[in-house]
């Protein structure tokens, strides 16, 4: 206990930071506890300590990784723009495989794609970083000011898994991003009849 | 064998498959599942690539006797030929080892490529028999097959809120809005 109370109370964060780099890296069978350690300069069992199985580790590092794109996305500004239609397009982007942070959070996403078939424990957490991200997009849309037949709900649901399966063959590398982008842009203007050419620059 | 490796990948992932599981359940030994597959990369690949030859057989045989352009979308989308093995774990595993593993994501694009000239010929097939509006077959494919990977994670994820049921009316809606006809009423 010792260890564990003289430890500044970021240990846990720059454990869960070295784990989403790790998983990111190394795919989260190849990940050691023993090398996130010793990235986040504690020992194994301090680890051990706030996470009892690699699915706990896996579990929060995927929470921190999406908690930590919001903030990205509320440090870009994305809530200042006025423009509801320049908002949503934004809001695409942050569901795309950029690279950099939102890459990473995407080979993590797969990660947990993976693990839920044989790990049902980990079912929930997906279904509720789902939920947020639903919700959010749903809001997106709604402030386009939708055709009455369309349910701003519905069509999150569908965007985001265009996003999902197009993002999927950007990572793989089957496509540019600025191409997955325009295909789920052109598609939400077609819908809300927004302006198509938007998502092409 | 393949057969034996389906499942063991399936139950286990690739990383945890063992050749001696694979081999105990095709009641055969280790070393020449190895004589026939040189990793367990390949064991992957061939599996795969198996179970989708079947499922396309099946599809096809299926697709067929479906006379109208539409209830052929209807049947594609709706998880296609009824004893046909769209089997989303093994699928998964696939994206995930494209990443890192070239052959892997060149068999990716290959099946991936398949599914999406069976879905551009349907939109070929309703186009000229007037079933259809003017969309790109290829980007419509491209589209839908996207759509339809990314609500079978939602599926994988248990979300309460997608089932497969909904999965299918949502993606109809999408081909509705493209091909600009009728669909979910057939459904």
């Amino acid at each position: 206990m010792t260890e564990i109370a003289a430890t500044e109370c970021g240990a846990r964060e720059r454990i869960l930071a070295a784990a989403v780099e790790r998983i990111a890296s190394d795919g989260i069978d190849d990940m050691r506890i023993a090398r996130v350690a010793m990235d986040a300069g504690v020992s194994t069992s301090l680890v051990h300590y706030h996470f009892e199985t690699r699915e706990a580790l896996l579990g929060e590092a995927l929470e921190f990784s999406y908690e930590r794109a919001g903030e990205v996305r509320r440090a870009d500004g994305e809530e200042a723009e006025p423009d509801p239609q320049r908002r949503l397009l934004s809001m695409v982007d942050q569901c795309l495989p950029y690279p950099g942070v939102l890459r990473q959070d995407w080979v993590l996403w797969l990660e947990l794609w993976l693990r839920t078939v044989r790990h049902p424990e980990l079912g929930p957490t997906g279904a509720r970083l789902y939920e947020r991200m639903h919700d959010w997009l749903s809001e997106g849309i709604a402030a386009c000011g939708p055709p009455p037949a369309i349910d701003p709900g519905e069509l999150a649901d569908r965007a985001l898994a265009l996003c999902d399966g197009l993002g999927v063959r950007v990572l793989i590398g089957e496509m540019a991003i600025e191409y997955a982008r325009a295909q789920v842009w052109g598609y939400l203007a077609r819908e809300l009849n927004l302006d198509a050419s938007l998502g092409e620059g | 064998m393949l057969a034996a490796a389906a499942e063991v990948i399936r139950e286990r992932g690739l990383e945890r498959a063992r050749v001696s599981d694979v081999a105990e359940r095709a009641g055969t030994s280790a070393p020449s599942v190895l004589y026939y597959f040189a990793s367990k990369a390949e064991l992957l690949k061939e599996a795969l690539v198996s179970a989708e030859e079947g499922y396309y057989e099946q599809l096809d045989r299926e697709l067929i006797e479906i006379e109208s352009a539409r209830e052929r979308m209807v049947k594609i989308v709706g998880g296609g030929a009824g004893e046909g093995d769209y089997d989303a774990a093994l699928w998964m595993e696939l994206w995930a080892k494209a990443l890192s593993d070239p052959e892997l994501a060149a068999t990716r694009a290959e099946l991936d490529g398949r599914w999406r000239r069976t879905i551009a010929e349907i939109v070929r097939y309703g186009q000229a028999r007037g079933e259809f509006g003017p969309a790109e077959p290829e980007d419509f494919a491209l589209l839908l097959g996207s759509l339809l990977d990314g609500l079978a994670v939602q599926i994988a994820l248990g979300d309460a809120e997608v089932t497969s049921g909904r999965a299918q009316q949502l993606s109809l809606a999408l081909a509705e809005r493209e091909l600009d006809c009728e669909l979910r009423a057939m459904a």
